[in-house]
């Protein structure tokens, strides 16, 4: 027995399908001889040849190098995506602190892979990126037809870059960007992606939306915030099959589609930095979740996220009311802290409680009801502290008018 | 342990003050006639080395705050071993300092020239206890080092901290085929840097699991390779026969032996313990149990510290509920007895291990769970409720009781299990023999197999690569075929959405343990696993499934859902699982034909079925019950022995088919504790069956004690209603695919058919009794013929004849 069908009928009853246990001999050869045609080499050097052209004519590509692709072009930015017209795109989008970052040329990029599950056997087959220049959105996607194309690919991508750049992905920093560092450690090359600044717009999209949408997939995002349904399009989960039939077959019009997917998402994520902007700027009429937008702004620019707070003061959650009484505490406006910590005291609040506690005892000096509030606190070493001082305090204003009488 | 001297010394009754010499001066003067064989292994001091000069000043530092000046012999001959770069294993006792032999080349190297070290231990529980360790010896003299662990607990946030910043990473074979090596890019510093991988508890790797741990270092090092590194490998192991061996099948390469430990040992007391005969009749004695129980009890009367290993878990649970029962009456105290096994969460365990530690415990019974080096301080006495299988593993666990200053003793309490009975009397056997072979087959087609695709994914493989001792090129075309790997130039590239190490379990083929849910309190709460192989013997439905001794009763199985739902039960009786095999000879490997008998080896087609149980009742071991199990049937394809007598001479042989058919069950009964003990293996690694070969029919013995057929739809046939009587005697590899015991139980097939003819013919039964052809009942005696004689008879059909052409003995595949 050939060591193939021997393991062909162990791994059959690995598999519990052991109904035949002695493997059909015709039927093995027949394999047998269907692989060993395939494998003829010259007739399929040639197949595999003619099945790269059909593709790049068929996607308008051409070929850099043997088993690379390079697909390129230019869309103008007139018309528009969804609700947002693409001109927008020609100020560079800037979201909360943003210093000098957002003055770099941006990278949108996005992958497909061979692979979801990652580790080193998972291949980019598809790198595809834009950047906006001369009025126009410069889309470039490098696709390999073989895995010899991928050394190239990796080399052309280097190439591009420029070490001002800043990459921007969605959901790229957990898995497209250490997917590529992975394949340039297989290659054995060193590489700028390594090195330049990166902004994962999954990260922001989530702050303003995960209590508003049911999740943050780019497709949610197109939904809800660019008001773009897809038409038509194939689901990147079945990337891999289409590259792996390419390869196997030349079938090329499923990974048509799937360069196509790739160039929708990459569009996606370029008005997406645009609408993410707008959606700062006008958090409630896209449904961003304002107490969220104001902690991300109070990092950098307290005095904003002050604003937006008192503008929406009456619709914030509790979380946003904390962080409003926080912030008229930093700017004294005592007045407005006080009616947002009472507020919140109320519906039994206790950081706001404390804080009433701090603020008659050291700024109004009004002790009893600073022991008031303390009084209200859970008992622990800090609140006994307090209390202690606060009568000590208390029992000094009585007897005050005996000393100086 | 390390080898007796195989010499007995004959009872010398020194009654000392030791504690634990005198509970064995007791033992041995209230039950003379039970004791079959002592050996005593007097107190031996140390032999030392100086500090080695080329050591590190401030690892000298760091060894002297520890209280260390000097080094054993072994270690000192391990430290030589590895600065000449040779790869190194070394055999010694438990506590005899054999970490040092690898933290010292480590710490060097690290202090030294920033390199990295490897730690692969077989649980998570031996590399917790080595990072301390590690820790504490650095935290001595502020060496800077940095040991993590690096397993399925790590969390994900701390893993990028382990890769980058670890000079030592601790883990288990399991997490380096799932978690590491399939990403080791991100190693990528790390493996650039790697000197040293340490591999301890070697012997722990044989067998199925073994063979997989193998192709998990080929892989390891075909990635190093890829880093441009060529580790050392550091191997340390309990005494087997051939650790150089097995050190060399596990890495591929030459390994150096140290076996000569220079650590200082106090004295060992060591009693061979068969239960008196309680029907001289029908050779049967009182249980291991009742002994073990008695010993155990006898012990901590007296104060002293004991440990019990069972041979399963049910006996685990058994022996704990009887030492509890008669210690820990009294709820308001800290219970003194515990039960240690695998199934019980990992919280769990580490908590009686530092109950252990502490001496909180007096008495632990487990399983071989706590046969590895898992730190549970000192103890006086261990007793073995049976033969553990091996010789190995019974020093292995007779070492887990031993103090420096102390006597130590064990008792190995044999079972009626006939090998047990074999070693009981044959004393000078077990105490003179030598630790066993381990094995292990890398080659293991479909093991390999396995490893070939994880390691394809891990890099393409180049035409004329080398992996294992099987054509690369045919098993890369085999999976090229299955559209998992495509060749383009010379490389053989992943093209498949999956990742392969998660498909492939090192520890079993089958995937997928099952939990046990407890239901009790209409919460469901996950209180145990059990292994896929296990569950049809444990956790089928009206199965009592213990915990601590405390039974559940299983409602429900989810088969295909791996889930057992139990509730709490306060039930009076425990159950046992029957099951049965079928055999179907597919190929013939070779052929022996003899003018009475054939001999032939291949490849055979295995059902198991689990049919019922039986529920028996607690002390008094009556059975209450039986019951119904239906479960899907267990298929394996293997490889096996066979046997069969010419139907010419059968005829000739034998008054009737069924005498006949008693005398093949009694044989396969004899040669499968042959072959056990000439394999040198794991009881359970070899299997017994008689049928006709062509899974027509198979035999059992039925609880009547005779032998009856049964067809495929578990039907009774009469023998002699049957065209053609071809009984086949069937030895089987217990494992999908076969781990390579068939060849050689047919290489030495003569010898084995002897030694079982020896074996029943000199037994002292009259009839038949677990000791030779197995059990036989009282009703036998009225059969009209011994089982022993039929048994007796078969074995010489099967012996060596005069090599003739008549007639083939091969089943008939067509018919």
């Amino acid at each position: 027995m050939t060591l193939r069908a021997k393991l062909s009928r162990l791994q059959a009853f690995k598999e519990g399908r052991g109904q035949q246990p002695v493997a059909s001999t015709t039927d093995l050869q027949q394999r047998l001889a269907r692989i060993n045609r395939t494998r003829l080499p010259g007739e399929s050097k040639q197949q595999q040849k003619s099945a790269e052209a059909r593709l790049a004519r068929q996607l308008k590509g051409y070929p850099v190098s043997e088993g690379l692709l390079r697909i390129y072009r230019r869309i103008p930015l007139h018309g528009s995506m969804g609700r947002y017209p693409l001109s927008l795109l020609q100020q560079q989008p800037r979201l909360p602190g943003e210093s000098g970052l957002a003055d770099r040329r941006h990278v949108y990029f996005d992958t497909e892979t061979t692979g979801l599950s990652g580790g080193s056997g998972t291949l980019a087959f598809l790198f595809g990126f834009a950047t906006v220049e001369q009025e126009c959105l410069q889309l470039t996607q490098f696709l390999i037809t073989r895995f010899a194309g991928e050394a190239a690919m990796l080399e052309a991508i280097d190439k591009v870059l420029s070490v001002e750049d800043r990459l921007v992905s969605y959901n790229g920093k957990r898995y497209d960007l250490p997917l590529m560092k992975t394949r340039y450690r297989m290659c054995n090359r060193p590489t700028l992606l390594d090195q330049l600044p990166h902004l994962d717009l999954l990260h922001p999209t989530r702050r303003l939306f995960r209590s508003a949408w049911p999740d943050c997939r780019l497709m949610t995002l197109e939904q809800r915030l660019l008001g773009l349904e897809r038409q038509n399009d194939m689901p990147g989960s079945a990337a891999p099959q289409a590259w792996f039939d390419f390869i196997k077959t030349g079938a090329t019009a499923r990974l048509a589609r799937v360069v196509e997917h790739n160039t929708q998402d990459i569009l996606s994520l370029a008005m997406a930095h645009v609408a993410l902007t707008h959606a700062i700027e006008q958090p409630q009429h896209h449904g961003a979740d304002i107490a969220a937008l104001a902690r991300w702004q109070a990092d950098h620019d307290p005095g904003a996220a002050y604003a937006l707070l008192k503008r929406y003061q009456q619709t914030l959650p509790m979380s946003g009311k904390r962080l409003l009484g926080r912030l008229a505490r930093g700017f004294s406006d005592w007045e407005l802290a006080l009616e947002v910590w009472e507020g919140l005291a109320q519906k039994g609040c206790q950081s706001a409680t404390e804080q009433l506690a701090k603020y008659h005892e050291h700024i109004s000096r009004d002790l009893k009801r600073a022991k008031h509030y303390c009084e209200q606190l859970p008992i622990d070493d800090d609140q006994q502290r307090r209390m202690k001082r606060i009568a000590c305090k208390l029992y000094g204003e009585e007897i005050q008018p005996s000393l100086h009488p | 342990m390390s080898i007796p001297a195989p010499s007995m010394t004959s009872p010398s009754p020194d009654q000392g003050k030791d504690p634990a010499d005198h509970l064995a001066a007791k033992l041995r003067s209230d039950y003379p006639q039970r004791i079959t064989g002592e050996l005593i292994l007097p107190a031996k001091p140390g032999s030392y080395r100086p500090l080695p000069e080329d050591l590190d000043p401030r690892l000298a530092e760091a060894l002297g705050k520890r209280g260390i000046h000097r080094l054993y012999t072994h270690q000192a001959a391990a430290w030589a071993s590895l600065q000449a770069h040779r790869h190194t294993v070394v055999v010694t006792p438990t506590a005899s300092g054999k970490t040092l032999c690898y933290n010292l080349p480590v710490l060097q190297a690290a202090l030294q020239n920033q390199a990295k070290a490897l730690y692969l231990f077989p649980t998570k529980a031996l590399a917790q206890d080595q990072v301390a360790e590690l820790t504490a010896l650095n935290r001595a003299a502020e060496l800077g080092v940095r040991a993590f662990t690096f397993d399925g607990d790590t969390p994900g946030d701390a893993r990028k901290a382990v890769r980058s910043r670890g000079d030592i990473v601790v883990s288990n074979p399991d997490m380096l085929h799932q978690g590491i090596l399939p990403h080791h890019t991100k190693w990528a510093q790390f493996f650039e840097a790697l000197r040293y991988v340490v591999i301890d508890e070697m012997h722990s790797y044989r067998g199925v699991f073994g063979s997989h741990v193998a192709n998990v270092m080929r892989r390891l090092r075909r990635i190093c390779h890829f880093y441009g590194t060529d580790p050392v490998f550091i191997l340390c192991s309990a005494t087997i026969a051939n650790p150089a061996e097995l050190g060399a099948q596990l890495i591929g390469d030459e390994v150096n032996a140290i076996t000569e430990s220079g650590a200082p040992q106090g004295s060992k007391h060591l009693l061979l313990w068969n239960p008196p005969v309680v029907n001289p009749d029908l050779g049967i004695r009182a249980s291991a149990r009742s002994q073990t129980t008695r010993i155990t009890k006898l012990a901590l009367h007296q104060g002293l510290k004991s440990i019990v290993f069972a041979r399963s878990r049910l006996m685990v649970e058994v022996l704990t509920k009887y030492l509890k029962d008669a210690f820990d009456k009294d709820p308001r105290h800290p219970a003194r007895v515990a039960a240690y096994r695998g199934g019980y969460l990992p919280t769990e365990r580490r908590d009686m291990e530092r109950r252990l530690r502490d001496g909180k415990l007096d008495c632990v019974v487990s399983t071989s769970a706590l046969e590895l080096g898992v730190d549970i301080g000192a103890l006086d006495l261990c007793v073995l409720n049976g033969y553990p299988g091996t010789i190995a593993a019974t020093w292995q666990r007779l070492g887990r009781a031993g103090r420096r200053q102390r006597t130590a003793v064990g008792v190995l309490v044999a079972s009626s299990l006939p090998l047990d009975q074999y070693i009981i009397r044959n004393p000078d056997f077990f105490l003179g023999a030598s630790p066993e072979q381990a094995r292990i087959d890398a080659d293991q087609l479909l093991i390999l197999l396995d490893h070939v695709r994880c390691a394809a994914f891990e890099l393409p493989f180049k035409d004329g690569e080398q992996f294992g001792n099987q054509p690369l090129n045919e098993m890369l075309a085999y999976l090229e075929e299955h559209d998992i790997l495509h060749p383009e130039g010379d490389e053989w590239h992943w093209m498949s959405d999956s990742y392969p190490a998660n498909s492939v379990s090192l520890r079993s083929v089958a995937e997928g343990n099952f939990v046990v849910v407890d239901t009790s309190g209409g919460d469901k709460t996950v209180i145990a696993e059990v292994d896929y192989s296990a569950a049809p013997m444990t956790i089928y439905e009206g199965a009592i499934y213990m915990i601590q001794s405390t039974p559940y009763q299983v409602e429900r199985l989810d088969w295909e859902g791996r889930k057992a739902f139990v509730t709490r039960t306060r039930a009076d009786y425990y159950t046992d699982a029957i099951d049965y095999t079928r055999l179907k000879i597919l190929e013939p490997f070779e052929e022996h034909t003899h003018d009475r008998h054939g001999v032939a080896q291949g490849e055979v087609h295995l059902v198991r079925r689990t049919t019922g149980y039986k529920k028996i009742r607690y002390y008094s071991h009556d059975n209450v019950g039986y019951g119904k199990i239906e479960l899907p049937d267990q298929e394996m394809h293997t490889s096996a022995v066979w046997w069969q007598v010419n139907p010419q001479a059968l005829e000739a042989a034998f008054d009737s088919r069924q005498i006949a058919l008693d005398g093949f069950l009694g044989a396969s009964y004899a040669l499968h504790i042959i072959a056990t003990m000439r394999m040198l293996s794991e009881p359970g690694d070899i299997g017994k069956a008689v049928g006709d070969g062509n899974a027509r029919w198979f035999a059992t013995v039925h609880a009547s004690g005779r032998g009856e057929l049964r067809n495929q739809d578990d039907e009774m046939i009469d023998p002699a209603r049957l065209d053609r009587f071809t009984p086949t005697l069937f030895l089987y590899d217990n494992y999908p695919g076969g781990i390579g015991l068939s060849a050689p139980l047919c290489e030495s097939r003569e010898a084995i058919v002897r030694e079982a003819l020896r074996l029943v013919t000199d037994c002292n039964c009259s009839h038949g009794c677990p000791s030779c052809i197995g059990p036989i009942l009282a009703s036998d005696e009225v059969r009209g013929y011994s089982p022993k004689q039929a048994a007796l008879e078969v074995l010489s059909l099967l012996g060596p004849g005069h090599s003739a052409a008549i007639g083939s003995p091969r089943p008939d595949h067509d018919t």
